[in-house]
């Protein structure tokens, strides 16, 4: 293992930290506040696609700003943000292929269309 | 490097005694948290594929979530993780007095969430029947909020971890001892005020905010009560200055690594937040 840190300018070392905090605590009043809207947007009279569609926008926008600024992707080596990504591109594809398998009408188990065939009837 | 040498400055982003020119502490973590994706990707899948194509024996979802309850735990794990980061930034300018206070209250912001979420499964299963075994949706809604809040609670261990070691004397004298003692009272603490307070809110729901509902919890709860007071007392002992610490800016990158770890569990909670709860209500 090796050492963990390493010796540089101060000028360098310092060039981000002193705003950090002032960047923290807007960050959060912004997350705060999307979340917020978030909860208005369900009880507004609006189209479903659009909603839905609205409300990912807005979790991936919080998502990106938790992992760019909070965890210090904007500031640290590009590797740890492809490195990060490629966990993200094979969950995010694990989920996109999975719904779309389970979304194809032959993956409904033969039971399960008995039940829905039943269901349909009762209504 | 005469310069860098001289002033003694740490850069808490770049290692370049690591090929990579990242810390390896912080390098393991990304990885793991990339693993981490999938798992999570894998559960919240299972959930949407089962609320999509819906079982039989299906609960009426709407009429179980509570939006305020779930909302309240939403701000308070993103307000957490603001926390978190400034006492990232507070270790990373040498600041201890600012990064124990910074991860106290990450403790006790993530302590809330975790209540929170207890009184929701607790109300789950006793008033409304949702086990995780009674339908499909109990099995993948417990599956993966309780792998979440089991996140949580390691994250919550290891911010306690931290702020214990903070206290290790730079002189080298024997604190194993009393870190135990620490920990334990921590735990001891933090199992009776969590306690009492669910008991309090169960008072003040059965009773509303009357002296009865203070009655009713004085009675039943004083045992914990006590122990929270008195474990209150004991940690603010535990945790007074008295010698130099070995704690500082060089620990940043360990401080860094919990953080990455706890601002993940925040942005799981962000992507559950609208898939499981938010959805639901259209």
């Amino acid at each position: 293992m090796s050492a963990t840190t390493h010796p540089v300018a101060a000028a360098d070392a310092g060039h981000h930290e002193a705003s950090k905090f002032h960047i923290f605590v807007q960050l959060a009043m912004i997350l705060a506040v999307i979340t917020g809207v978030e909860i208005v947007l369900i009880y507004l009279p609006l189209v479903k696609w659009l909603v839905v569609t609205t409300l990912v926008v807005l979790s991936l926008v919080k998502f990106m700003l938790v992992i760019f600024i909070f965890m210090h992707l904007k500031w640290d080596k590009l590797f740890c943000t492809i490195l990060f990504f490629i966990g993200l591109v094979l969950a995010g594809g694990t989920v996109g292929a999975l719904m779309a398998i389970f979304s194809a009408h032959d993956s409904v188990p033969l039971k399960a269309q008995e039940i829905y065939a039943e269901r349909a009837a009762a209504q | 490097m005469s310069t860098h040498a001289a002033t003694g400055a740490i850069d808490h982003h770049h290692d370049h005694t690591t090929t990579t020119g990242i810390p390896n502490k912080k390098l393991f973590m990304w990885a793991f948290l990339a693993s981490d994706c999938m798992f999570f990707g894998a559960l919240i899948s299972t959930h949407l594929i089962y609320r999509l194509h819906p079982t039989p024996n299906q609960p009426d979802i709407v009429g179980l979530f509570s939006l305020e309850l779930t909302s309240f735990s939403t701000f308070i794990l993103l307000m957490s993780s603001l926390l978190m980061a400034l006492a990232v930034n507070a270790c990373q300018k040498g600041s201890l007095h600012a990064t124990r206070k910074m991860l106290l209250g990450t403790i006790v912001f993530g302590l809330i969430f975790l209540t929170c979420q207890v009184y929701e499964f607790n109300h789950f299963v006793h008033e409304k029947g949702l086990t995780l075994s009674s339908s499909m949706f109990g099995s993948t809604f417990y599956t993966l909020t309780g792998t979440h809040g089991c996140h949580v609670a390691i994250g919550v261990l290891w911010l306690t971890l931290m702020y214990i070691r903070s206290f290790k004397p730079a002189d080298g004298s024997p604190w194993i001892l009393k870190s135990v003692v620490h920990l334990a009272v921590f735990a001891v603490t933090t199992v009776a005020f969590i306690k009492s307070l669910l008991s309090g809110v169960h008072a003040i729901h059965e009773f509303g905010a009357t002296s009865e509902a203070l009655s009713t919890l004085v009675h039943h709860e004083l045992p914990a009560l006590i122990v929270a007071a008195v474990g209150i007392a004991a940690l603010f002992f535990l945790g007074r200055d008295t010698k130099a610490v070995e704690f500082g800016e060089a620990n940043a990158i360990d401080v860094e690594s919990m953080g990455l770890y706890w601002h993940f569990v925040d942005i799981v909670w962000i992507v559950i937040f609208t898939a499981v709860y938010l959805l639901e209500y259209l």
